[in-house]
């Protein structure tokens, strides 16, 4: 029998933490706030902390409109930003589905995937503020289920527009590319089209890993799994898992997403969240508090409470594959994860750092698709 | 091609006698100018390649490294093109992982107008422009046809005489932007809001930026554009014109005398677009050796399935069966108008009107179709000894023909090596080339005024604050 793959960690990297009051409690904002310096510094500590991957929380707009501690940049270049900074973590950008040019989406994630050689994810991500329409000038989209199924089915047939092999260079013909190897997808979905090929040949991994929140993207019209990673939440650790079972059905793998508030610094994590929560302005967009799994308290009870997701159930095999970890304030609850939680795992054996210049689908267990348009293959 | 060691051109004034030489490199990824036969051609592709060249140019203090775009493969009559590199990164991406590995080098992307949203064109721009400390650029470039279009949600929606309001319209959006955060923790991020009208949107736009400000205030605007019409818009908005008149010092002259009488058209002082025409740089120990080289290259470049696809295009049809070495087609192009070669800025030309121009030089100079192609096709661009290259960049800065050269390798990644290694220091020797980067962003390095904004002039300085200082 084979051992189980590693249980996988992400940890989110956005700003101040995943709380909306980080900025506020860390008094960080404007040009500090997201400057390079320290975006490549939180995922280099991420990566010596051992993480999977890191996921890069985004949205158009503010998290409190008119505010400078809501300063953000934008997602894709802040991941591509780190690409070179980094060696085995992977880098999962959330991008959404609901009103951007799925032609750039494409471009934009095999660029990083290429530039990683392989480190590559996309958290795909459906737009509920009808604000966001008004931003760019169109009309709200309804049926977001649906208009993430076409965005990332058309990016996935984007990414094989091109045959790993259609650069030749043939000198006796003097054919830089095999054109039969390079192919308009031509795909019709419910709100556009795409001709395509892509700009960009294929990614190093042929297909980014795709995450998504579990029941986000309606399923594909032709039978084709569009996520590789579900993620649910849930209020406890039961339903969590419950979530993740269910979502197996759809996904090869599942996260369960989970809010850390840790106690550090001579305070308890319960205190801290109160201060937070004291601290965040009123009537902000924020996914904090709208269905993760939270963990509030010592290490040594979240070391507890991982080891239980990663457990298998009756039948032997997990029902959670993984956790995306968003630490309430990065500065401080990422420190203690370093410390005191993945250590730990580690020599639990519940889950192993990601070797270097590994792709994401090998950290994962997830194989490297063939490509679709592969006449070879169905000859 | 142009041997400038030995053909002494007409003695023009000298007008900035301590002019600088300012050099920027474009990777094309997508042309026939780059050779992709030789033993030494890299990958296209590899995140390598451009690691290579960045860093090479950032040793030969070049001003900035420049990616451009094209948002569909070309295709001659109906199949894709074959016979150039092509697969390219898209550009802010790529750009932001470059950005880690250099520490001044600018950093320019090539980005479409009608097919971007300014909310977040802008938005990455501007994330570029933060995460560089302050390094980015935007080419800023239009489309209308209805073709590139098919790549995108909203199709071909934009008439050709509506591009370039497009293109101001989302560049003065972005410019608001990048305008609306305050400089100091205090204050309230500013609110951007636009009449669908104005941007060619089926509603109007309301945007609440994220993104504050880097050290350069706004990222660096170039153009490219050379009809009136974009010279015209240059004119008005850019910091930089990257022109296609970079091989005859007589033609830049006049292009210079052109844009910089729309510059002043404009309201600006003359010296506020910099001129930079793309260009090569081919250098040898020796005359001759250049001149072998320049020869060796443009054969590579001009290969005989290219020197067919080259004239079949303005035939209008498949030409792969003729013989490369042989005459031209006896006959005249069947159509008047070319349209089959898609994705290539000779579309709309008069083909018959060129192929009588082609027949006279190769019935004049009894050229095969192969040698014509490099006689009119290739980039001509600078060729002899360090020394003389060096002679010849000189004197188009000091005459004002140009303010700096984008020079594209041709091949990669080692095509700028002999440029960085051999015609820098000759530059440097002559007092017209900096030994180390005197500032830190690239409008430092470019020598550009603070951006125009709509903020106070004590915080950045407005339109009139700076012409005030310029005088």
């Amino acid at each position: 029998m084979t051992s189980p793959l590693p249980f996988f960690l992400g940890l989110d990297i956005d700003g101040a933490g995943s709380h909306p009051g980080a900025a506020a409690v860390t008094g960080l904002a404007g040009a500090d706030l997201v400057a390079g310096a320290r975006l490549a510094r939180s995922v280099r500590q991420a990566e010596n902390a051992g993480f999977t991957f890191a996921t890069f929380a985004d949205a158009l707009l503010p998290t409190a409109p008119g505010a400078p501690s809501s300063a953000r940049l934008e997602s894709v270049t802040r991941a591509a930003f780190v690409s070179r900074t980094t060696t085995a973590i992977g880098l999962v950008p959330q991008v959404p589905t609901t009103y951007p040019e799925p032609f750039h989406v494409a471009a934009q994630l095999a660029s990083l995937d290429i530039a990683t050689t392989g480190r590559g994810g996309w958290l795909a991500a459906v737009t509920r503020t009808p604000e966001t329409a008004h931003a760019y000038g169109r009309a709200a989209v309804d049926d977001l289920g649906r208009e993430a199924r076409d965005v990332v089915q058309v990016v996935r047939e984007l990414w094989d527009s091109w045959e790993d092999d259609a650069v030749i260079r043939d000198v006796a013909t003097g054919r830089y590319i095999d054109r039969d190897r390079v192919h308009h997808v031509d795909f019709e979905g419910e709100s556009f089209s795409v001709k395509g090929p892509l700009i960009t040949p294929r990614p190093t991994q042929g297909q980014l890993v795709v995450f998504a929140a579990d029941g986000d993207v309606a399923p594909s019209a032709h039978d084709e799994r569009l996520v590789d990673v579900a993620i649910v939440g849930g209020p406890d650790v039961a339903s969590a898992r419950g979530a993740a079972r269910d979502a197996h059905e759809r996904s090869p793998r599942a996260a369960v997403e989970l809010e850390v508030v840790l106690d550090a610094g001579g305070r308890t994590g319960a205190e801290r969240l109160a201060e937070l929560a004291a601290a965040t302005p009123a009537d902000v967009r924020s996914p904090w508090g709208t269905g993760a799994l939270r963990y509030v308290g010592d290490a040594a009870g979240l070391v507890g409470l991982l080891a239980e997701l990663a457990a298998p159930g009756p039948d032997g095999t997990r029902d959670v594959d993984g956790v995306r970890v968003l630490p309430a304030v990065l500065d401080v609850d990422l420190p203690v994860l370093q410390r005191d939680v993945l250590p730990a795992l580690r020599a639990a054996r519940v889950t192993a750092a990601p070797r270097p210049d590994a792709t994401l689908r090998e950290a994962l267990g997830l194989p490297r698709p063939a490509n679709r348009y592969d006449a070879r293959l169905s000859a | 091609m142009t041997d400038h060691a030995r053909v002494p051109g007409p003695a023009y004034p000298i007008t900035r006698p301590a002019a600088q030489v300012h050099f920027g490199v474009f990777f094309q990824g997508v042309n026939h100018t780059t050779i992709w036969s030789a033993p030494e051609s890299g990958s296209q592709t590899d995140f390598a390649s451009f690691e290579r060249v960045i860093r090479v140019a950032e040793r030969g203090l070049f001003d900035a490294f420049f990616l451009g775009e094209g948002l569909r493969l070309r295709e001659s009559r109906g199949r894709l093109h074959d016979l150039d590199v092509v697969g390219r990164p898209d550009a802010i991406t790529q750009l932001a992982a470059l950005a880690a590995i250099t520490t001044r080098i600018g950093l320019v992307a090539t980005q479409n107008t009608t097919y971007n949203d300014p909310a977040d064109l802008a938005r990455r721009l501007q994330s570029l422009d933060v995460l560089s400390g302050g390094r980015a650029a935007w080419n800023v470039v239009t489309t209308d046809n209805a073709w590139t279009g098919a790549n995108f949600r909203r199709g071909g929606y934009l008439d050709h005489a509506d591009r370039y309001a497009r293109a101001a319209a989302v560049l003065s959006t972005a410019r608001r932007i990048w305008d609306a955060y305050p400089d100091g923790e205090d204050g309230e991020v500013a609110r951007v809001r636009v009449p669908g009208a104005e941007l060619r949107t089926p509603a109007d736009v309301a945007i609440e930026p994220t993104t504050p400000r880097s050290p350069q205030g706004h990222p660096v605007i170039f153009q490219a554009g050379d009809s009136p019409v974009g010279r015209d818009f240059a004119a008005t908005h850019a910091d930089v014109i990257f022109s296609a008149h970079g091989s005859d010092l007589a033609d830049a002259l006049r292009f210079a005398d052109d844009v910089r009488s729309r510059v002043a058209a404009a309201g600006r002082p003359q010296d506020d677009l910099k001129i930079f025409p793309g260009t090569s740089i081919i250098v040898g120990d020796t005359p001759d050796d250049a001149q072998e080289k320049a020869r060796w290259v443009r054969y590579h470049q001009v290969t005989p399935a290219t020197a067919l696809s080259i004239v079949g295009n303005i035939w209008g049809e498949d030409l792969s069966g003729y013989d490369p070495d042989g005459p031209l087609p006896a006959h005249d192009p069947a159509v008047e108008e070319l349209g089959g070669e898609r994705g290539s800025a000779t579309t709309g030309a008069r083909t018959r009107e060129i192929a009588r121009q082609w027949r006279a030089i190769a019935e004049e100079k009894q050229l095969s179709i192969r040698e014509l192609v490099i006689h009119t096709a290739s980039e001509r661009g600078f060729v002899g000894t360090p020394a003389s290259v060096a002679e010849e960049l000189v004197r188009w800065v000091r005459t004002g023909a140009v303010d700096g050269f984008n020079i594209s390798p041709w091949i990669v990644p080692s095509g700028l090596d002999d440029i960085v290694d051999k015609v820098v220091p000759e530059l440097q020797e002559r007092g017209a080339y900096p030994a180390a980067y005197v500032g830190d962003t690239l409008r430092d390095h470019l020598g550009l005024r603070a951006p125009s904004t709509g903020r106070p002039a004590e915080a950045r300085g407005t339109h009139a604050a700076r012409l005030v200082r310029a005088l």
